[in-house]
């Protein structure tokens, strides 16, 4: 007994080490990605499972961690989703660097407290097609998976990609000079390059193209690189159709099909929190627009007719804002990340039509959490490029930009032709020291907001002998979790699931009134709802109340 | 035991076929003389008259497949949830050119598994090409240009269950938590008398408010306010099997094939019977794939029933991320309102606006997502009980018509939870279906619609093709493109989004120099293509348009003009 112990510990300390220490090192590619997960299943089998759930088109798995105790799928679950724009790779380390975290502490009371209330499914990357072009020959930010697309609609597929023309092997920027172009340098920081504003009296002299050669010659240039679908857009709420990068139709891609075919068969998730370019945790959500019907009534609606009605009926059960209960819960959650990670100022986000974090809460009706997790600060007005050069020179980051160089161009044939600009990924991700610590405050973050899960009990759980061994039994359902036991905007999605109450008799009882299966409506946290039945005889009861995605409570009363 | 070769069997089986095929078409000669538009000396003999099951479809398909080679490819799209293949027979004359460079023009049926009549219509349109096919003109020259793919049944799994089981739901059979209550399919309707109906139940009560009808018993009349009725109606067939006080609340199934497409999709709680997202179904993925490797097809047909109507697009108002052009309305109009008279009692509506909305419908993902032109019908109308709209009793039809064959006379037994119930009413055979002796009738006349829609898809011809010695030795070859059809070979939404390349027209032969447009003849007006002159693209060419075009050509003496376009067909003249 005494030695088996010893030697598990050993083999911990043994194994944790090298996973760990190389965790904060550098970037991990999906080599390393792969390393790192079966390492942790293998430390911890026990306490976490991983699964390839699917290919990415371009051949790569596509995983998920389970981590948890007991039942897993049967108690109230939180997803994380890393990397769902490619170019965030900062996700990977923050999905593996929560998940070791996690496991380290797993014997900590508080931890094994909240392992046994609540199971994490952690996706350190739903993208990986494009996350791995950060570890390419060529870096360049990239969002798509590997399915060729023809981009740019000519009917020839990635024929016009990004070439690396000074050999740096990063993809930065052209400049030629153009009497006629319509950028100049910033008032900033001159190496950086602005559009002119006629209105200020500013005239161009620049054109700027990305790095590369217009290999289809149609004066675009690099628009048809290899690849791909977005998983960020290619959800499907507030779908942009024939939108770039948006795929043949919502949820058309192995990625995007994977991961929702995952949580749409966990009933149990609750939550999600994802690494990506939408934050909703410093500023307040917004719905991402809504491509509404109405707005769009064109001909067919010059003679309405008999079914014209319906339209207006239907659209208005779409959801495009934020309701108000889940409003409360997501400022308590944002407040938290801004006491626990100490971020300040709100980072540049984009609202991709199609995006992950707007789809988890408007069509798959979970709380839905986002976060780019590291940003530099940019002031009001100011050229968030000028800001970060000012910004990686106060932090000494290094060599972030490459200095504008003259070059011989064949598409600028006698024309002055420079390339140079801030090298990609470093505005969207950290310097790799920072990583560490990013961990460390995010991981505070999810479990401290993790253990505000619904949680039901029953409470007040009273028999009152009405004579002739005839009761009444009355009990409250109580949520004691701070998060409502489903969001508003998912009490009527058929993806989530309805709380049931039910109740089981000995022989000898008779249920005079009151049902024996009955639904229990949504529960804001800390609310309860009131059931009673009026039994006959004796023996005993058995009360259950609950869901997979609020847990169980259950009671077991003796009439005697 | 004689022990023989597979390969044996099946030579001996062919040529026994063979043999029956000729001694039946011998008898034919001997029996029977053709009426008019319909085939009579049949190679597979069908009755039209009656359904198929799954099996009797396949049957149907791989004996046109095995009797027509020239003119049938069958082949599986894929499988449905339960695995059965989803069959598409692709008919054009393979003689007269890759079937795949042809305009399509696509049928389906049966995307509701209680709407079964579409297979059988699509399965007529089949059938009546390849039999027709040596014996019309019209039919032979139709599939010298065009290629029908046609999927009788869409959903094979319910459809089964139709025939074999009882009433399926109007979706496929993947099971479904419809009252979310963590458990799936486990409180659907009971077939309590074994009948393989969903009938309704009445009982007796105190508080009746209904009494049968003295003039046909068998009809159930409400009693005027304030009277006593001897019946109360309790809902169709079935019990409370999960105890949750509700009854037939999760069935199997229970979701809607036909709002799980990928164009205005909408979730379940906007668009009810959604699923996950697009392309949720197996059945609707195989056909995704497969419709996408066929940018061909023009034109589609989606069979649903009923209630007679010719159905178009939008199914929401202004069309989602694109609505229906001006250009674009007319012609669907004009092809509607001619299917109005082919196939008398059906109007032609559109669906958001006269019918209801629909997010995620087949209809706009054929339109919108892949630029075709598309219609369904909503197959049988009360109308064709007496070819007379005032006059559409069911019970009086079944009565003097059907011999009450399509009713369930009330029978009596023990409800669980009800106690004494009647059980009865009219059959899932009639209300939404053609009793067999109007099947053929609909199925003709549809068929017909169908084989119009298709005539009507482009049909591109070159014409004025001249060649003219210019200075310098150089030559100017001018041609003429006309689409001879209604149909354009780009829908509006097709050019706005490039779904498909435009027409390419290519001068072959000598150096081309330069090529261009003739914008206006007379003015001697063009639009030059500096890019690839050689190959001129055509954004569009409409109904009846026609598009002059000119190059200078350097060297040679004989030019071949080929014309090609992804859903207008291909065609190429050599000029000397």
């Amino acid at each position: 007994m005494k030695s088996t112990k010893s030697r598990s510990i050993l083999s911990v300390i043994v194994l944790i080490l090298p996973v760990f220490l190389n965790a904060q090192v550098q970037y991990s590619n999906y080599k390393t990605l792969i390393q790192r997960i079966d390492a942790m299943a293998k430390q911890y089998p026990d306490l976490c499972k991983a699964s390839a759930i699917g290919k990415t088109e371009g051949g790569k798995d596509i995983m998920v961690l389970t981590i948890g105790t007991g039942e897993r799928d049967n108690k109230p679950g939180i997803a994380l989703a890393a990397c769902t724009d490619g170019s965030y790779i900062l996700g990977r380390e923050l999905a593996l660097g929560f998940a070791g975290s996690l496991l380290r502490d797993a014997s900590s009371p508080e931890i094994k407290t909240l392992l046994e209330k609540v199971t994490f499914y952690i996706f350190p990357d739903v993208n990986p097609d494009a996350t791995e072009q950060y570890f390419q020959n060529i870096r360049y930010e990239r969002s798509t998976n590997a399915r060729p697309v023809d981009e740019d609609r000519d009917f020839s597929t990635d024929e016009d990609p990004f070439e690396d023309i000074n050999g740096d092997g990063v993809i930065t920027l052209l400049r030629v000079s153009d009497s006629s172009g319509a950028y100049t340098e910033s008032s900033e920081d001159k190496r950086i390059m602005v559009p002119a504003d006629l209105s200020k009296g500013e005239k161009g002299t620049y054109s700027i193209y990305t790095e590369g050669i217009d290999n289809d010659k149609d004066g675009k240039f690099n628009e048809d690189g290899p690849g791909g679908i977005s998983f960020n857009r290619n959800m499907t709420y507030n779908y942009e159709e024939f939108g770039a990068n948006a795929g043949l139709h919502p949820v058309s891609e192995p990625e995007s099909k994977a991961v929702m075919d995952f949580l749409f068969g966990h009933y149990n998730i609750y939550a999600t929190l994802s690494f990506g370019p939408q934050d909703n945790l410093t500023q307040a959500s917004r719905g991402g627009g809504d491509r509404g019907a109405q707005g769009q009534a064109q001909q067919a609606a010059s003679q309405p007719g008999p079914g014209a009605g319906q339209t207006g009926r239907m659209g208005e059960r779409r959801i495009s804002s934020v309701m108000r209960s889940d409003e409360t819960v997501i400022r308590l959650v944002g407040e938290k990340y801004r006491e626990i990670t100490g971020v300040k100022g709100s980072p540049q986000t984009k609202s991709d039509p199609g995006n992950f974090a707007d789809w988890s809460y408007f069509h798959y009706g979970r709380y839905s959490f986002s976060t780019p997790a590291w940003w530099y600060p940019v002031e009001r007005d100011k050229n968030a490029e000028a800001a970060f050069l000012k910004f990686a020179e106060e932090n000494k980051l290094g060599d972030v930009f490459v200095p504008w160089t003259v070059i011989e161009h064949p598409d600028f044939p006698g024309k002055k032709t420079e390339v140079g600009g801030i090298k990609p990924f470093l505005m969207i991700n950290p310097p790799t020291e920072k990583i560490e610590e990013l961990v460390a405050s995010n991981y505070k973050f999810i479990t401290v907001v993790a253990a505000m899960h619904p949680e039901l009990e029953l409470i007040d759980v009273e028999t009152e002998n009405k004579g002739e061994k005839i009761y009444r039994l009355t009990l409250k359902v109580h949520n004691k979790g701070l998060f409502a036991t489903c969001t508003e905007a998912g009490q009527n999605n058929i993806f989530t699931r309805l709380m049931r109450l039910s109740i089981e008799t000995d022989k000898g009882l008779t249920i005079l009134s009151g049902q024996k299966v009955q639904r229990i409506p949504r529960l804001e946290g800390n609310k309860t709802a009131e059931y009673s039945w009026l039994l006959m005889g004796k023996g005993n009861v058995t009360v259950t109340a609950g869901a997979v995605n609020t847990g169980f409570a259950s009671s077991t009363i003796v009439l005697k | 035991m004689i022990i023989m070769k597979k390969s044996t069997l099946n030579i001996l089986l062919s040529a026994s076929f063979v043999l029956i095929t000729f001694a039946l078409k011998a008898q034919q000669d001997e029996f029977f003389f053709k009426a008019a538009g319909t085939p009579a000396n049949l190679k597979v003999d069908v009755s039209w008259n009656r359904y198929y099951t799954y099996a009797g479809i396949t049957d149907i398909l791989k004996k046109l497949a095995s009797a027509y080679p020239d003119l049938v490819t069958l082949e599986s799209m894929g499988k449905s949830y339960q695995g059965k293949d989803i069959w598409v027979a692709t008919i054009s004359n393979k003689k007269a050119g890759n079937p795949d460079h042809k305009p399509g023009f696509w049928i389906d049926g049966n995307i509701h598994s209680i709407e079964i009549q579409g297979s059988e219509m699509a399965l007529y349109t089949a059938w009546y090409l390849c039999e027709m096919f040596d014996e019309n003109k019209f039919i032979s020259e139709l599939l010298n240009d065009k290629t029908f793919y046609i999927a009788p049944t869409i959903n094979p799994d319910a459809r089964d269950y139709f025939a074999h089981v009882g009433v399926p739901p109007r979706s496929g059979l993947m099971p479904m938590d419809n009252d979310r209550d963590g458990l799936f399919d486990e409180d659907g309707p009971d077939d309590m008398n074994k009948d393989k109906n969903i009938s309704q139940m009445r009982r007796k009560s105190a508080d009746g408010t209904l009494n049968p009808d003295p003039e046909d018993p068998r009809r159930m009349i409400r009693v005027e306010q304030g009277r006593k009725g001897e019946y109360e109606m309790i809902g169709s067939e079935g019990i409370d099997n999960d105890g949750d006080g509700q009854v037939n609340e999760d069935g199997i199934g229970g979701y809607d094939g036909n709002r799980d497409w990928g164009f205005n999709w909408e979730p379940n709680f906007v668009q009810s019977g959604a699923h996950k997202y697009p392309f949720s179904q197996p059945e609707n993925q195989a056909i995704r794939d497969f419709v996408v490797k066929h940018s061909n097809i023009t034109g589609a047909q989606s069979f649903h029933n009923s209630g007679g109507m010719i159905l178009r697009g939008p199914s929401i108002q202004g069309g989602g991320a694109e609505s229906y052009s001006r250009q674009d309305d007319v012609v669907i109009n004009e092809i509607g309102r001619t299917g109005e008279k082919m196939i008398p009692g059906y109007k032609l509506l559109t669906i958001w606006k006269d019918m209801y909305t629909v997010y995620g419908g087949e209809l706009d993902w054929w339109h919108g997502a892949m630029g075709c032109f598309v219609f369904s019908n909503e197959l049988w109308n009360p109308y064709l009980m007496f070819y007379d709209t005032a006059s559409t009793d069911q019970y009086e039809f079944d009565r003097l018509l059907l011999f009450e064959d399509s009713f369930i006379p009330w029978q009596k037994i023990n409800h669980p939870v009800y106690g004494e119930v009647e059980i009865g009413g009219f059959s899932k055979m009639i209300g939404r279906l053609h009793p067999g002796f109007l099947l053929e009738t609909d199925a003709h006349r549809n068929a017909a619609f169908c084989i119009y829609n298709a005539y009507q898809s482009p049909k591109l011809e070159v014409s004025n093709v001249s060649v003219r010695k210019i200075e310098g030795g150089l030559k100017e070859v001018s041609a003429r493109v006309t689409n001879t059809r209604m149909l354009p070979t780009h829908s509006a939404t097709n050019m706005r989004y490039k779904i498909d390349p435009p027409v390419y027209v290519s001068l072959e032969g000598g150096n081309v120099l330069a090529g261009m447009i003739i914008t206006d003849k007379d003015r001697n007006l063009t639009r030059e293509q500096e890019k690839n002159p050689g190959r001129m693209e055509i954004s569009n060419l409409a109904g009846y348009q026609s598009v002059d075009l000119k190059w200078i050509v350097k060297g040679d003496a004989r030019y071949t003009i080929r014309v090609e376009s992804v859903k207008g067909g291909r065609c190429t003249v050599v000029a000397e």
